[in-house]
């Protein structure tokens, strides 16, 4: 069998319901961004296309210094949004597999709350 | 006839996206139009998962991947890069060479795929349920992932020592 | 035909066979497909705009005003008008502004909110796609919108955007975890994720009602961090007007501006939605065990009609939080994320592992 046959064998299943949600958004996105590009009347004038300040001309450039702290709790975040993806499958079986699953889940929460009192304990959870 | 011939309309859609959206990442010279085409390729192959059937990959592949590490980097674009910062252009031999590399390697797997004998699969497709995800990962016995699970949190207590060592380093 | 309105299942039959006798297969798809399209736009567009229209009269009502009350009775077609008005308005791109990005930050915030519509179960039988991994795909596909918040701020070429935009990407990402905890904690009571295994396991009492305290703890922290996901007041400081214009819309103009306040709304809708499947039994109706007579009282009453009912009430404790609270500071808000909510949550999540075990659910 080679490539072309492989395509066509019915082992790969239907995603198209989803894909249906995408095309309506991008055609009500689309449709109407593009209506309103043609239809809605349009001026200029030089100060329209300026960037908004309180209605003063701009002062230097939009990048601005930004509080590292943004950054710690997006990589905070991230560890725990890890966490939940391990912890979704363990919270379906936990009804049937009982104690042991219970056991496990103890053992992983405390050694991650031991890292989120690390933080706290370095005062990395709070915002300067 | 035609559920297969739908499914492969949605595999040469969801490929070409791939493809569409990987060479647009590398040759965008603005780099948060590079990680947004970048999340559109995750994207396009969570719905492959999604074709496959295998649901819970392709959770995770949006959770993780498109809202979580696309989410950090477009964080740290935010954080360090200039709208009006522009990548240079890449040099006209760097470009033959790259474009050299990457034509073989198409060339490469190409052929690979095309000469292959598929063995066609005899087994019923089985059907990856939570269950079975859930069982296996908290099963100490054999095909068991018991271990693994708990180290999992081991390996995110470094994570977030490590994060807060490195932002809450003293200023140089 | 048989049209049940306590059972769609009949209904999308009839329409699947009727169709199949009339075409191929492949039309059949394409026929579907497009009718499912035309009633999903239809449903967005028609709740979106009756929110807003919903949020003008709450607001009025809480501020003793009358609220919108010109256009059509009550004011009921305000926000047709107003939308009207928004899709004839010039699109507005700011000097320098990335217009790539510009035009397709709406789009992702507008997709994520689509897609997660895609697995509500709204009756039974009306449920566009039933995953078997229902609860943590809407988590997954809701995580998305933050990345065109983060886009609208960078592109706009704006000191307020980019400010704004930094705000709600902290914000959202740290309310996230609340989120997925607190239905994690009901997942473990019910045992699965698929949302229509979740509704049917309520048929003899709400988890609200049988989970006992962790269930009402998961419900309390679930609409506090849903409040904070989708950006709503007490926790709008994204957008505080009084100091960053509108956060990270403020160089959006007409539709594109349109999009942002309509996936704003739909963003409450499925939070909404989903807070009444998980907690209060969906479409399910109120059933007390024991009670027959009472039972069959509220077996009359048609599945959407207790779908819609639940939604509209937390919808409304939603809006009246967002018009009673003061609004918290950066500093406030990922305090009560990360310092309480979050390890709230994880014992929560063990507290109801523990019923669980105990088999003190009923």
């Amino acid at each position: 069998m080679n490539f072309a046959q492989f395509l066509k064998t019915d082992k790969l299943m239907s995603a198209d319901s989803l894909i249906l949600f995408f095309i309506v958004a991008t055609v009500l996105v689309g449709g109407a961004i593009l209506f309103s590009t043609f239809m809605a009347p349009t001026s200029s004038n030089p100060a329209k296309f300026e960037p908004y300040e309180c209605g003063i001309p701009t002062k230097g450039t939009t990048w601005l210094q930004f509080n590292v702290g943004y950054y710690l709790f997006a990589i905070l975040f991230l560890v725990f949004d890890v966490e939940t993806v391990f912890v979704f499958p363990w919270a379906v079986v936990m009804k049937e597999l009982g104690m042991v699953a219970f056991v496990e889940i103890v053992i992983f929460f405390f050694v991650l709350v031991l890292g989120l009192a690390y933080a706290w304990k370095k005062k990395a959870l709070v915002w300067e | 006839m035609e559920a297969i011939l739908g499914n492969q309309v949605m595999f040469i859609l969801f490929s070409a996206m791939i493809v569409m959206f990987s060479i647009l990442t590398v040759t965008s010279r603005r780099i948060l139009r590079a990680a947004t085409f970048l999340l559109f390729v995750l994207l396009s192959t969570a719905g492959l998962y999604f074709m496959l059937n295998y649901q819970f990959l392709a959770a995770v592949q949006i959770t993780l991947y498109a809202g979580g590490i696309v989410v950090l980097i477009i964080f740290s674009i935010l954080l360090t890069s200039h709208i009006d910062h522009k990548f240079d252009r890449v040099p006209a031999q760097k470009l033959i060479m790259g474009v050299i590399a990457a034509g073989s390697g198409i060339a490469l797997s190409l052929t690979t795929l095309l000469t292959y004998n598929f063995v066609p699969a005899n087994q019923e497709p089985i059907s990856v349920d939570m269950n079975t995800i859930g069982k296996s990962l908290l099963n100490y016995g054999d095909h068991g992932f018991v271990l693994p699970f708990e180290v999992i949190s081991v390996l995110l207590l470094a994570a977030i020592v490590a994060a807060v060592v490195i932002a809450k380093r003293k200023k140089i | 035909m048989e049209f049940n309105i306590y059972d769609f299942t009949s209904f999308t039959k009839w329409i699947d066979e009727s169709l199949n006798a009339a075409m191929s297969p492949f039309w059949v798809m394409i026929t579907e497909m497009a009718i499912i399209g035309v009633a999903i736009l239809a449903f967005y567009a028609l709740v979106g705009l009756f929110l807003v229209y919903a949020e003008r009269k709450v607001c009025a009502f809480m501020q003793n005003r009358v609220g919108p009350n010109r256009v059509g009775p009550f004011g009921i077609f305000q926000t047709i008008a107003d939308l009207l008005k928004l899709l004839m308005k010039e699109l507005v791109y700011i000097k320098n502004a990335d217009k790539l990005l510009f035009n397709i930050a709406p789009f992702i915030v507008i997709t994520a909110s689509f897609l997660a519509i895609a697995a509500i179960p709204f009756a039974r039988g009306l449920h566009a796609i039933d995953f078997n991994i229902g609860i943590f795909y809407v988590v997954a596909v809701s995580s998305l919108g933050v990345i065109g918040i983060l886009l609208a701020g960078w592109s706009s070429n704006s000191k307020y955007s980019l400010i704004g935009a930094m705000r709600s990407g902290a914000q959202i990402v740290s309310y996230e975890l609340s989120v997925g905890l607190s239905l994690i904690t009901m997942v473990v009571l019910a045992g699965s994720m698929q949302l229509s295994t979740i509704v049917e396991a309520q048929a003899n009492g709400w988890f609200i009602f049988t989970g006992h305290v962790p269930a009402v703890i998961a419900f309390v922290i679930f609409l506090i961090a849903s409040t904070a996901e989708t950006n709503r007041g007490p926790f709008d400081l994204a957008e505080a007007e009084s100091e960053l214009t509108a956060g990270f819309h403020t160089e959006y103009s007409g539709i594109r501006f349109a999009f942002f306040f309509l996936a704003e709304y739909m963003n409450m809708f499925i939070v909404a939605s989903i807070a009444a499947t998980v907690f209060w039994g969906g479409w399910m109706p109120f059933h007390v065990p024991g009670w027959e007579g009472f039972n069959t009282v509220m077996d009359y009453i048609p599945p959407f009609i207790w779908y819609i009912g639940k939604t509209a009430v937390i919808i409304f404790i939603l809006m009246l939080f967002k018009w009673t609270f003061p609004r918290l500071r950066i500093d406030q808000l990922l305090t009560l994320e990360w310092k309480y909510l979050l390890p709230i949550n994880l014992f929560n999540v063990v507290l109801m592992a523990f019923i669980v075990l105990m088999g003190w659910h009923w």
